[in-house]
């Protein structure tokens, strides 16, 4: 059986939903195995099938900034999407696509990492899920199963609105915030941020897509439109995608933290110790302390010390015990004057955050 | 542990005294009162990895066939959890799992059982459903094919 190419070009924020939705829930075992390409016309926010709305989103800044937000059927965080980011979807047949979702990622996402390769990055697919290129994300991915297919999801960034991702997003404090603009800067590239002027145009960009993904799947591939069925089907679900229900429904998926790749995490906590309010604002990357901001109302001397104590405890690994060392040894050196605030309490309140 | 009853093959787990729909990856245990329990199988916990979230249809609900009785999301995918038999959910596991998520990672057909079902079309729907050695013979193809070893949560 060939394999076919949707490419639906430019379509509305909904339209770049529910194109692939709609071909995965139409899908008959006839049906060829299908890759749909597109890029919404306007930027909107999408959360994963599971996470709440009201908790992960920061709605106000949406709708003043009229970006949309809908939900798809895939797992995952909330995220930011827009025009500069060429969205792939690969929708199989459960019968013929491999039985372990490791093995459905290992097998579907070599076209994708070849075209990135082909353009000259060196691009390479970190298990289960993750496309990255020396260690930052190039493309995050997703699977799911809708109806008999197996929907795998990616995209292309061209470009990447970091500051717009990190005011999408609901979050503790600005501190929060600050911490996921950066890290989202330092582990997430681009392919124009790659490239800079040999990049690709957004069509050369498409075309080596294509021609990667038929070879790594060594299949026959023909561009052809949607079916009838599947075109109903797209009439179906935009309804489905823009009722208050299917947004809003309460899912009650918590994550821990926000992700940033695989393996690189956001977190934060607030802890009251006899001294004060100490918040930790923490990256974590593996299971070390990537990187870290302190604040609160607690008393440290000298003042300019709290700039230092971050610097020390960076590079601990994630434990209470390795955390208490590190900021008792800074304690010892700096001769710290902090009354009611511990070595002990610092590490307590990096902890708690680290385990959300 | 497994039980002495149990047929494994490649880490796979398939308890006597329990039939399956190997097509959906569902268990179906029969119950004194009339009811089922059902579960995913053993192969199906393994492929989609450690649970991250799940959402359960409420009891009182009739569902067909086919229909989906939960919503599963794992580290890397998300995806239905199909019912065998036509009927009324009548209870679900949701507690378990708010206690741990990790249940039908760690024990997919006992403390990881997803929902309870009243069946309504019992006699007709029950022939799609296999006893142990024949639901492993079909196993073993699926399990050879795609070079499935199972393994459990132990944590």
């Amino acid at each position: 059986m060939s394999f076919r190419v949707v490419d639906a070009g430019t379509v509305s924020w909904l339209d770049s939903q529910v194109i692939y939705h709609a071909v995965a829930s139409a899908m008959t075992e006839e049906t060829e195995d299908t890759m749909t390409l597109m890029n919404p016309a306007t930027p909107y926010v999408c959360v994963g099938f599971h996470q709440e709305v009201e908790k992960e989103v920061d709605i106000a800044y949406c709708e003043e900034h009229g970006l949309p937000i809908t939900r798809r059927q895939v797992g995952g965080g909330a995220v930011y999407l827009d025009h500069n980011q060429l969205f792939w979807h690969m929708i199989i047949h459960r019968s013929r696509a491999p039985y372990r979702i490791e093995d459905v990622y290992a097998q579907y996402l070599k076209g994708p990492v070849n075209a990135l390769r082909a353009m000259g990055i060196p691009a390479q697919h970190r298990p289960v899920n993750d496309i990255q290129v020396e260690g930052r994300k190039i493309g995050g991915t997703g699977a799911a199963t809708i109806g008999e297919a197996i929907v795998v999801v990616g995209s292309l960034i061209f470009d990447f609105d970091y500051e717009l991702m990190a005011h999408v997003l609901k979050v503790p404090s600005e501190k929060f915030r600050d911490k996921i603009y950066q890290s989202l800067r330092e582990y997430l590239t681009t392919i124009r941020r790659e490239l800079g002027p040999k990049a690709p145009t957004w069509e050369e960009g498409k075309q080596i897509l294509i021609t990667q993904v038929a070879e790594a799947l060594g299949q026959d591939v023909h561009i052809g439109p949607l079916t009838e069925r599947e075109q109903a089907e797209v009439q179906r679900l935009r309804q489905v995608f823009t009722d208050p229900e299917w947004l809003y429904q309460s899912g009650g998926l918590r994550k821990k933290g926000v992700k940033i790749r695989e393996g690189v995490h956001v977190h934060e906590a607030a802890y009251k110790a006899p001294g004060g309010l100490i918040r930790a604002t923490i990256r974590v990357q593996g299971e070390v302390l990537d990187d870290i901001t302190l604040s609160g109302d607690f008393f440290i001397y000298p003042q300019e010390s709290i700039t230092s104590l971050e610097s020390a405890l960076i590079g601990s690994p994630i434990s209470e015990e390795a955390l208490e060392q590190h900021a008792a040894s800074f304690w010892q050196e700096h001769q710290i004057q902090a009354p009611g605030l511990t070595p002990g309490d610092v590490a307590k309140v990096i902890m708690q955050a680290a385990e959300g | 542990m497994h039980d002495l009853t149990s047929l494994i093959y490649r880490g796979c787990e398939f308890p006597a005294d329990y039939l399956y729909d190997v097509d959906r990856d569902v268990w179906v245990r029969l119950d004194e009162d009339g009811c089922v329990t059902m579960g995913m199988t053993d192969p199906a916990q393994a492929q989609c990895g450690k649970f991250v979230h799940i959402r359960f249809k409420a009891p009182g609900r009739e569902l067909q066939r086919g229909q989906s009785a939960a919503t599963i999301e794992s580290a890397k995918w998300v995806g239905p959890f199909p019912t065998p038999l036509s009927g009324e959910i009548v209870a679900t596991n949701a507690a378990g799992f708010q206690q741990n998520i990790l249940l039908a990672n760690k024990d997919p057909y006992d403390a990881g059982w997803l929902i309870r079902l009243r069946p309504s079309r019992f006699e007709e729907e029950r022939s799609a459903l296999l006893p142990q050695e024949a639901a492993l013979a079909r196993y073993r193809e699926k399990i050879d094919m795609r070079q499935l070893q199972c393994y459990r949560c132990m944590d």
